[in-house]
């Protein structure tokens, strides 16, 4: 035990749960922090919104796996955490939240930058703490890091007054963290494995639904040992994109709302869904009353609360996804031994429909350049080792669909919150977790509008990132809606120009470089003049045609059965065997 | 609808109320009545939730309150029956 100040605590404390980063901006009541923070091995990036500071610990903790760390002051820096602790609830990314609060007196009194942040992020924080004694702080960091990275990850902040920070105490970091109500299950019960495994082996028409709970338990490899096992076909969700390859012939896609018409309809017609570390989103099942309508269900994951939340289980594995696909294996390898099912004409169908339905999307006639043309290059001319982080919107949707991702934490988007201005931000954590990886952000114009300061964090602090703006002068997704669903009626979409703000002067300016293309005859040398440059970021202006949407479509609240190939065409059901 | 009864056993800290309060409001379920009390333990407190939910939709309520990191056990009171329901978070119910 030493004596020091609450400040010098927070900070030793960080460095013993094994902070080697973390993203913030000072302030008066966190600024007895940032004393010892200046001396401290842990490295600090000042970034330019607190917005930024979170997204960037969501995308180093997406990399690493490790818990990103950010750090704000009282009211408005706290309150600008809010849509990045969200968004890491939303997509259990686990993040731990440092913010000064007012001195203990003063809470309460609406103080100046006095903002009830505990409270305020109740409702989605997997935890949170308010520290008024500075003995405290150790014990709540140690507890807030093992909350942030077990079981579900999440967010958890860490709420702390400024004369907590002042104060002297006495410094011991706690070597073991018990919680008397929370201890979260690794192993699954053996009975549910075998259960699992039985279902399995009556079923005719299986398919694994894996989600992004595969990639959080780094269960990647597992999953590749089972589905090879049984030779089921693979649907991976927006948040799993990378579980499993793109490449492998049992992988069908992404499901859901602008899945492939193969991923989307052997969920409908399966008689069994391997669930993995997935949430039967409403963007996954579209009208939830139609969706699997014959499937029994085995739902893994190590969240008890997400079992029958939307879909009754039928078998339900609770526990951690390594091990319980682990577990599964032999399970199923010992009862496939006694009764394998013939999956061959349930391959052959899901086949066809993967083979009659690739995504697809057509050139514009007049020359100018298609959307998914450039992202398909990214993918195609930076491979699969790249790092690729999306905004939202159909930029996102267009990034999910038409990159190949062969490998786990290679594909960072914000899949549950829908958080525009992602991309940026969490790009530049990415980029910082993985510093030998290329990582490419991107983002829409309209996104990148909402967080691109961070360009100027990126340029000043040696995280040479790409961007690719896929600049279409609209709020797209939004756009294609009101083309779709309000008669084309673009009520505040159009965001007017290509030219203004001029994206590549913008970059420029925050001291990145700027390029632009336009023909799809530059694009692969764009492409390859932006990899080339590795000794500062790269803003690509890519301005491509206004018009393009994104297909399929499953329309909002629709039956995944009223799946559209394009605009009012059906997939041709009656030439399939289903 | 059967009214139930959940015991809930809590830290004794603060905001823990605002925490069980905030889960029922924002998962849209009701509570029919709430009442909080002392435990010979001083560090937990009891609260006897009284809500009219059903099957599916009580166990999502269990398990939702489980997930409070606060919330220590909960046991479901039975009418009529001598022998609570326990539902042990420790290990089956925790996250």
């Amino acid at each position: 035990m030493s004596q020091m100040n609450g400040a010098s605590s927070l900070v030793a404390s960080l460095e013993a749960a094994g902070v080697d980063v973390m993203f913030g901006i000072p302030g008066g009541a966190i600024l007895p922090a940032y004393d010892p923070i200046f001396s401290s091995s842990i490295r600090h990036i000042l970034v330019r919104h607190e917005q930024g500071a979170g997204h960037a610990a969501t995308g180093y903790a997406q990399v690493t796996g490790r818990v990103g760390v950010c750090i704000a002051t009282s009211g408005p820096g706290a309150t600008n955490l809010v849509t990045p602790l969200a968004d890491a609830a939303m997509d259990s990314v686990p993040v731990v939240a440092i913010t000064g609060q007012v001195p203990s007196v003063a809470i309460g009194t609406d103080a100046f930058q006095e903002a009830d942040i505990r409270g305020i992020t109740m409702p989605f924080a997997k935890h949170n703490y308010l520290i008024t004694d500075p003995a405290d702080i150790p014990r709540a960091i140690a507890e807030a890091f093992h909350i942030a990275s077990t079981g579900r990850p999440g967010p958890v902040l860490v709420d702390i007054a400024k004369d907590a920070l002042q104060k002297m105490t006495e410094f011991a970091y706690p070597t073991s963290v018990s919680l008397k109500g929370y201890k979260p299950k690794l192993a699954p019960d053996a009975q549910s494995i075998t259960d699992a495994a039985d279902l399995i082996t009556q079923s005719s028409k299986p398919v694994f639904y894996v989600g992004g709970g595969v990639i959080k338990a780094d269960a990647s490899r597992e999953l590749m040992e089972l589905a090879q096992l049984l030779g089921a076909p693979v649907v991976t969700t927006l948040m799993a994109r990378g579980a499993f390859p793109d490449s492998h012939p049992l992988n069908l896609g992404m499901p859901g709302m602008h899945g492939t018409v193969a991923a989307v309809t052997a969920l409908q017609k399966a008689d069994l869904l391997i669930t993995l570390g997935a949430r039967f989103d409403d963007r996954v099942t579209g009208k939830l009353s139609t969706f699997a309508v014959n499937a029994k269900v085995i739902h893994a994951d190590v969240d008890p609360a997400e079992i029958g939340k939307n879909r009754f289980a039928d078998v339900a594995v609770l526990g951690d996804l390594k091990h319980s696909i682990a577990a599964l294996i032999p399970a199923l390898k010992f009862a496939l031994a006694k009764n394998r099912p013939d999956l061959t004409a349930w391959l052959r169908q899901v086949n066809s429909l993967k083979a009659t339905y690739p995504l697809g999307y057509a050139m514009p006639t007049d020359g100018s350049l298609a959307p998914q043309y450039v992202i398909e290059r990214l993918g195609k001319i930076s491979g699969p080792e790249t790092i690729f982080a999306a905004g939202v919107g159909q930029h996102q949707m267009w990034a999910s669909q038409f990159v190949s991702y062969e490998n786990p934490r290679t594909w960072l988007n914000s899949g549950g919150l829908g958080t525009m201005g992602y991309a940026v931000p969490a790009a530049m954590g990415a980029k910082v977790g993985a510093p030998d990886t290329t990582v490419w952000a991107i983002d829409g114009d309209g996104c990148f509008q909402m967080t691109n300061q961070e360009l100027t964090t990126c340029a000043l602090n040696n995280i040479p990132i790409k961007v690719a703006i896929i600049n279409n002068e609209s709020l797209g997704m939004v756009r294609q809606w009101q083309t779709l669903f309000y008669e084309g009626r673009y009520s505040n979409t159009s965001l007017e120009s290509k030219r203004i703000p001029n994206f590549p002067m913008l970059a420029e300016a925050m001291g990145c470089v700027g390029l632009s293309c336009e023909r799809p005859e530059d694009v692969d040398a764009t492409i390859e003049k932006a990899m080339n440059i590795n000794d500062q970021p790269v803003v690509v202006d890519f301005r491509v045609a206004r018009d393009a949407m994104v297909w399929p479509l499953v329309a909002a609240g629709a039956s995944n059965d009223d799946i559209m190939i394009a605009r009012e065409t059906a997939p041709d059901w009656d030439s399939q065997e289903l | 609808m059967a009214q139930h009864t959940l015991e809930v056993i809590v830290e004794n800290s603060p905001g823990v109320l605002a925490r069980v309060a905030g889960l029922f409001s924002r998962r849209a379920y009701n509570i029919e009545r709430l009442s909080v009390g002392p435990t010979d333990n001083p560090e937990t407190s009891k609260m006897d939730i009284v809500v009219n939910l059903e099957g599916h939709a009580l166990e999502q309520v269990i398990a939702q309150l489980d997930k409070l990191i606060n919330v220590i056990a909960i046991k479901e009171i039975v009418p009529n029956s001598a022998q609570p329901i326990v539902h042990d978070t420790q290990p089956d119910y925790q996250n």
